[in-house]
């Protein structure tokens, strides 16, 4: 810092905040998401995927899904822990997993929001999320992954908007990674549709952030089918 | 008239708040566009009866059944629909209770047609009750959403924890070989099923939402080359639910499938769901029929007849 100037002047305000919003968007945050492909490796084997431009369908497709359904939650489950009412919370939580069909996609939520709270743990102390984790260890609430990341994300500042953006990229990137392990794609294949799909985001929360928990809602039949075949396919590499 | 107090919950949907506009003809949910049908199953003398049956037209149901040859103690009500289909200011509320230890089908007599409307929407609320050791089924046939209609289910499920309640929802996407623009071609279908334990635990809740314009239709994940879909409840206890699951086999043949299906499990081991996608409503009824089959062997060790000529 250079001699009689303030420091807000040279650096601004939000540095540190973004650069842990970056941490905890990471695609190589270890909380296991390197094992699902979030149906992707059902749609390689049956065809609904077979090159870059039905996998950004595809990744689009989830997004939206995702924004409709866990979107909801997490803003619920973050505007609840802002306002320190932790009941909110566990309803969002259960609510959510009530929403989840199909046992894969029910462990890819429940392993990852358990992950990513003893994670979020070691590094930063939160009253709320040392409660929600030993809620989840008692089977008292389900730990998903977006309630997770709500409450670990607005223990560190970010707003709502800011955690919206961390889930969604968040499930772009583990289905791109995905797709780098299971079919002929190159890294800058998926790049691109990392960015295309991202350009999306704004819409989906416009479309969701005044949605009620009850209001919740999706479509997608053939991806419903593929989740269900999934469980029942011999070679596979990700759990769901 | 005041409406059942359900339906006055759908009337302030959110999604309905661009289909508040009064037909030309009857106003909505004027008397004869509102109906009833309260159905009570239960046990007398060991066999399950219809003991509880009250409708207003155009719901209709005149008497059980027992005509199911692999399962003759089973009481079957087919429900009518004097009315020909469901009309613009609609409002229908359909109570089904099984009570503990008896057993009931409920189908319908045809597919439930959702007539193209200018006007207001159509709405139905459906509340379905199985006591300790009950089964139903309750497996109305197609909803066939007709160009410009809006039409809004709520289903309210309670279900004992030792019950088995097979509950589905068939549904085309308009009358496809009539209009090119019949293909998901309705305004709105918003359909959602709540399941709950006596008592109030919530189970399970799934919201169908499908808005017209809705671009993700095309998608191959979504509908793209098929017309019908299924989604089919299996609540049962879940030892019985491993049972179906591990006789029921994913169907998805990978050169041109006339339907793709598989069976999933509830969150809160609170039993099965088949998905079921297909390109004609046979398609995907004889995977529904083949779910059906394995459900009532393993609930009821009771088999399920042939499929009846005239379906």
């Amino acid at each position: 810092m250079r001699h009689g100037e303030p420091r807000a002047r040279l650096a601004p305000h939000g540095m540190t905040h973004l650069a842990r919003l970056l941490q905890f968007a990471d695609s190589t945050l270890p909380i296991g998401s390197f094992a699902f492909s979030n149906g992707l490796e059902s749609a390689l084997q049956t065809g609904i995927v077979a090159d870059a431009s039905s996998l950004l369908q595809f990744v689009s497709l989830v997004l939206h899904q995702t924004a409709r359904v866990d979107g909801v939650a997490l803003l619920h489950a973050h505007r609840a822990a802002l306002a320190d009412d932790y009941d909110g919370v566990v309803v969002a939580d259960r609510e959510l997993i009530c929403r989840r069909v199909g046992e894969e996609q029910q462990a890819m939520l429940t392993r990852m929001g358990r992950k990513l709270a003893e994670l979020a743990l070691k590094s930063s102390p939160s009253p709320m999320l040392e409660r929600w984790l030993a809620d989840i260890r008692l089977d008292a609430t389900p730990g998903c992954l977006p309630i997770g990341q709500a409450v670990t994300l607005a223990h560190l500042g970010a707003d709502e908007t800011e955690a919206f953006i961390v889930h969604q990229y968040g499930v772009a990137s583990m289905i791109l990674s995905a797709a780098l392990r299971l079919m002929r794609i190159d890294h800058f294949e998926t790049q691109r549709i990392l960015f295309a799909a991202q350009g999306r985001v704004e819409d989906d929360y416009l479309a969701v952030h005044d949605l009620a928990l009850d209001e919740m809602a999706a479509f997608a039949p053939v991806f419903d089918v593929l989740v269900a075949h999934h469980t029942t396919v011999h070679v596979r590499l990700f759990m769901n | 008239m005041a409406l059942h107090e359900p339906l006055g919950l759908i009337d302030k949907a959110r999604e309905l708040r661009g289909f508040q506009t009064e037909p030309a003809q009857m106003r909505s949910g004027a008397p004869g566009k509102v109906g009833r049908l309260r159905l009570g199953f239960s046990l007398r003398d060991g066999r399950s009866v219809l003991h509880d049956l009250y409708r207003v037209a155009p719901l209709l149901v005149q008497q059980a059944l027992y005509w199911d040859e692999a399962m003759p103690e089973l009481p079957v009500c087919p429900i009518i629909s004097v009315g020909g289909g469901i009309l613009q200011g609609d409002r229908y509320t359909i109570d089904i209770a099984v009570g503990e230890g008896a057993c009931a089908h409920v189908s319908t007599q045809g597919a439930n047609r959702i007539h193209c409307m200018d006007a207001n929407y159509a709405a139905q609320h459906q509340s379905v009750t199985v006591e300790a050791g009950g089964y139903l089924e309750y497996l109305p046939d197609f909803t066939i959403p007709y160009r410009g209609s809006r039409f809004l289910s709520r289903t309210d499920l309670v279900v004992a924890a030792d019950a088995t309640l097979l509950y589905g929802e068939m549904v085309l996407a308009g009358r496809k070989h009539h209009h090119v623009e019949e293909r998901f071609g309705f305004d709105l279908l918003s359909m959602d099923v709540n399941l709950h334990r006596p008592g109030g635990r919530r189970l399970f809740a799934e919201k169908i939402l499908i808005e017209k314009g809705d671009p993700t239709i095309a998608f191959a994940a979504v509908m793209r080359g098929f017309d019908a879909f299924a989604n089919i409840l299996c609540v049962t206890p879940p030892e019985t639910a491993a049972r179906i699951k591990e006789r029921f086999e994913t169907h998805f043949p990978l050169e041109a499938p006339r339907a793709v299906s598989g069976v999933s499990r509830l969150p809160n081991a609170a039993g099965l769901m088949l998905r079921a996608v297909g390109v004609e409503t046979y398609d995907v009824r004889n995977e529904v029929r083949r779910f059906w089959r394995i459900v009532r062997e393993e609930a009821r060790d009771r088999s399920l007849p042939a499929e009846p000529y005239w379906r």
